[in-house]
């Protein structure tokens, strides 16, 4: 099994490449080598053997026989393999050969002569030439591919002296680097595995080297923190839905287990299933308001868009809210720029944000304050403020206020789902618009809060078009 | 914020007499829980429902048989619920249609109403809701083109933009007149507060406040005298209503 995976590390499969082609290419100059030096050492081994056929032609016939003797026991044999003397009918007279060699013709040129043809008596192969001698005798010289054999021999030993041990060392090497990257993948795998199991926690082994292993596991384990941040966010999402859905939910049951206990009228009855229903729904509002911000931040709720003109949204949230700020005492007013004011937007979405903004603005605004609705173009930019002289938002809850239930401490008694501001988050994302949340006035004992809606200038309709 | 409710005895359960006794509903809904829910609900409230699964079967019988109002879901398998519509719309049947849809397809409210639809209600719904709409679209409002609109002892003119009560004018800004109007017009009838808020209003989401409330109280403190029934009634887990004999 493991060393199926060896064998499937790119590592060990580069080292088999190379080693493969360091092979190939040792034997391909091998072959080379050899083949030249065989060309040359036949070119030598025909001007040695023409050049002493052409001396010993000229030698006396007795002065000849004597040489061709003295050559078969002589060391020459070394340089010249095979000399021997036959008649002109092509009988032994003397030498080493000891019949006429088969194949082999009396017309002063170098044959190439089969082992066999000789009759035996010379192991490898024989490059022969027959001259005619004074006497109508016939000289044979011989010389073996002795020279050629030992030099193919020499050059086999040199290649795999040098090769052999390049070969190990490049197999071991690739063998022991593929290895480790196989042990680190390995180890990857099961921190992977761990993972999966659920171990969130778990990271992929850092290892010592700097390399692309190294990155993507550095790129990995980023991932794995956003992640789990993400779900640590999620789980606190969950545990605030939960805490705050189980809140009405928990009174109803109170109520319930009362009523049931008590002896009440069908009127008193009737008042604790109002009473309940109204806490249920509570619940539903606030499971509603959930699936909205999941939809509109999914961002499937363009179709909706078109031209919105800001000013008419503010004249017509002031309508709606104007009672009920005035209920509690407090001033709504608008004031609009000179020029309409433009975006690309969906009416229904906007004026929810609008509405929210206003919404919380009241809540938070004592009696005898002030809610203001400002459309104000900055620059190339529309923006929506709403201002109040409430409590304010304190500068280090301003990001946190935009998301799911937050509410701040000392907003615990006042009623509401504690999603306004992250539905209007999500609505002014999708807008491309950016939420700015400043204090409307320092050093005041009510800071009050400016929400500032901020179009960027590609979403802003210029008049006219 | 929460408004204090106007300090009012709890009303009893409408029990106003329908413009025909016992309506015929088509519920073209695949979803089987939901269709339960809502045939139980209507037929507690002495509706007659009818009930198909698929888009193809509801058509069939919208063709076929009559009703007086249908319910439509857009999802369906076979036939989708803005084809079957259409499909009807274009065989000269003009029985007024009530869309479902899914949350996240809320988008499609436009080409819900465009296809023939004639509201348009997301889910999750009240059944409270449902059912007010239903009756919305049971009885047609008065679009009658009468300059004078009347109901009990209100008497409302659409020209001179003024409002008696027995003769005596009362003072209204316009949102009260525009919001009384749509009262008028639909006598005897719940409204919920998102009929209220969509059709008066033109809004589309439910506000964190009872702002609805807010302004019917003001309303109501306009037109309605102490010491005399209200003319204008809450009802406990609906809405609001103008009753009138």
């Amino acid at each position: 099994m493991f060393r199926n995976e060896l064998f499937r590390t790119a590592t060990f499969r580069l080292t088999l490449a190379v080693v493969a082609a360091m092979i190939g290419s040792a034997a391909l100059q091998f072959f080379f080598g050899y083949s030249q030096a065989n060309v040359f050492e036949a070119k030598r081994s025909d001007t040695l053997l023409l050049r002493e056929a052409s001396i010993l032609q000229h030698e006396t016939p007795a002065g000849l026989e004597q040489q061709v003797r003295d050559r078969a026991t002589d060391d020459l044999r070394i340089i010249m393999n095979a000399t021997t003397l036959f008649d002109a009918g092509q009988h032994y007279i003397v030498g080493d050969l000891h019949s006429w060699p088969t194949g082999l013709v009396a017309d002063g040129r170098v044959h190439v002569i089969a082992p066999e043809a000789t009759g035996g008596s010379s192991a490898t192969v024989l490059r022969m030439v027959a001259v005619s001698v004074p006497g109508g005798r016939y000289l044979v010289l011989g010389r073996s591919r002795q020279m050629r054999t030992e030099l193919r021999l020499m050059m086999r030993h040199s290649m795999l002296v040098s090769i052999v041990p390049t070969v190990l060392f490049a197999l071991i090497t690739g063998i022991i680097l593929s290895h480790r990257a196989l042990s680190r993948v390995k180890d990857m795998h099961e921190a992977i595995d761990r993972i999966m199991e659920g171990d969130l926690h778990e990271r992929l082994p850092a290892g010592r080297q700097d390399d692309d292993l190294q990155r993507l596991a550095g790129s990995v384990n980023r991932m794995l923190d956003r992640l789990e941040q993400l779900l640590d966010e999620i789980r606190d999402v969950g545990n605030d839905i939960a805490h705050d859905l189980r809140t009405p939910l928990a009174r109803v049951r109170a109520r319930l287990d009362r009523a049931l206990n008590a002896d009440h009228s069908a009127e008193a009855l009737r008042n604790v299933i109002a009473r309940t229903i109204d806490d249920l729904d509570q619940s539903f509002a606030i499971i509603t308001a959930l699936l909205r911000i999941g939809e509109i931040e999914n961002g499937r709720r363009r179709a909706g868009f078109g031209t919105v003109d800001l000013d008419a949204l503010v004249a017509d949230i002031v309508d709606l809210y104007e009672p009920i700020a005035e209920t509690k005492g407090i001033i709504l007013s608008c004031a609009a720029g000179e020029e309409p004011i433009r975006v690309q937007g969906d009416r229904d979405l906007l004026i929810e944000v609008l509405a929210n903004l206003v919404d919380n603005a009241i809540k938070f605004t004592p009696g005898g304050g002030r809610v203001e609705i400002h459309t104000i173009m900055n620059g190339e930019c529309a923006m929506l403020q709403v201002t109040d002289t409430g409590i304010g938002i304190p500068a280090a809850e301003r990001k946190a206020v935009t998301g799911r239930f937050y509410r701040s401490d000392k907003s615990r008694h006042i009623p509401g789902s504690g999603l306004g501001l992250s539905l209007v988050s999500a609505i002014v994302a999708l807008h491309h618009a950016r939420l700015d949340i400043m204090p409307t006035r320092v050093h005041e004992r009510l800071p009050g809060a400016t929400m500032t809606i901020i179009f960027p200038p590609f979403c802003v309709v210029q008049a006219g078009n | 914020m929460s408004v204090p409710p106007e300090n009012l005895p709890p009303d009893p359960l409408p029990t106003v007499p329908r413009p025909e006794a016992t309506p015929r509903v088509l519920l073209v809904e695949d979803d089987g829980k939901i269709a339960q829910e809502v045939i139980e609900e209507l037929e507690s409230r002495h509706y007659v429902v009818q009930h198909e699964f698929s888009g193809a079967a509801g058509l069939s019988m919208g063709l076929n048989a009559h009703f007086d109002v249908m319910i439509v879901d857009r999802m369906l398998p076979e036939l989708d619920g803005l084809t079957l519509i259409e499909t009807l719309r274009e065989r000269q049947v003009h029985v007024p249609v009530l869309v479902l849809s899914a949350l996240s397809a809320v988008d499609d409210r436009v080409s819900g109403l465009k296809a023939g639809g004639d509201d348009y209600l997301t889910k999750p719904f009240a059944m409270e809701e449902l059912a007010a709409r239903l009756e919305a679209l049971l009885r047609r409002p008065d679009t009658s083109r009468h300059t004078m609109l009347r109901a009990g002892p209100l008497e409302m003119d659409l020209i001179t933009r003024t409002v008696r009560r027995d003769g005596e004018p009362i003072d209204l800004l316009p949102r009260e007149f525009r919001l009384l109007e749509y009262l008028m017009r639909r006598p005897n009838q719940v409204l919920t507060r998102n009929m209220l808020l969509e059709d008066v209003w033109n809004y589309r989401f439910i506000p964190q406040t009872n702002l609805v409330d807010v302004h019917i109280g003001k309303l109501r403190r306009k037109i309605d005298e102490t010491g005399r029934p209200p003319l204008i009634q809450s009802i406990r887990g609906a809405g609001f209503m103008l009753r009138v004999s």
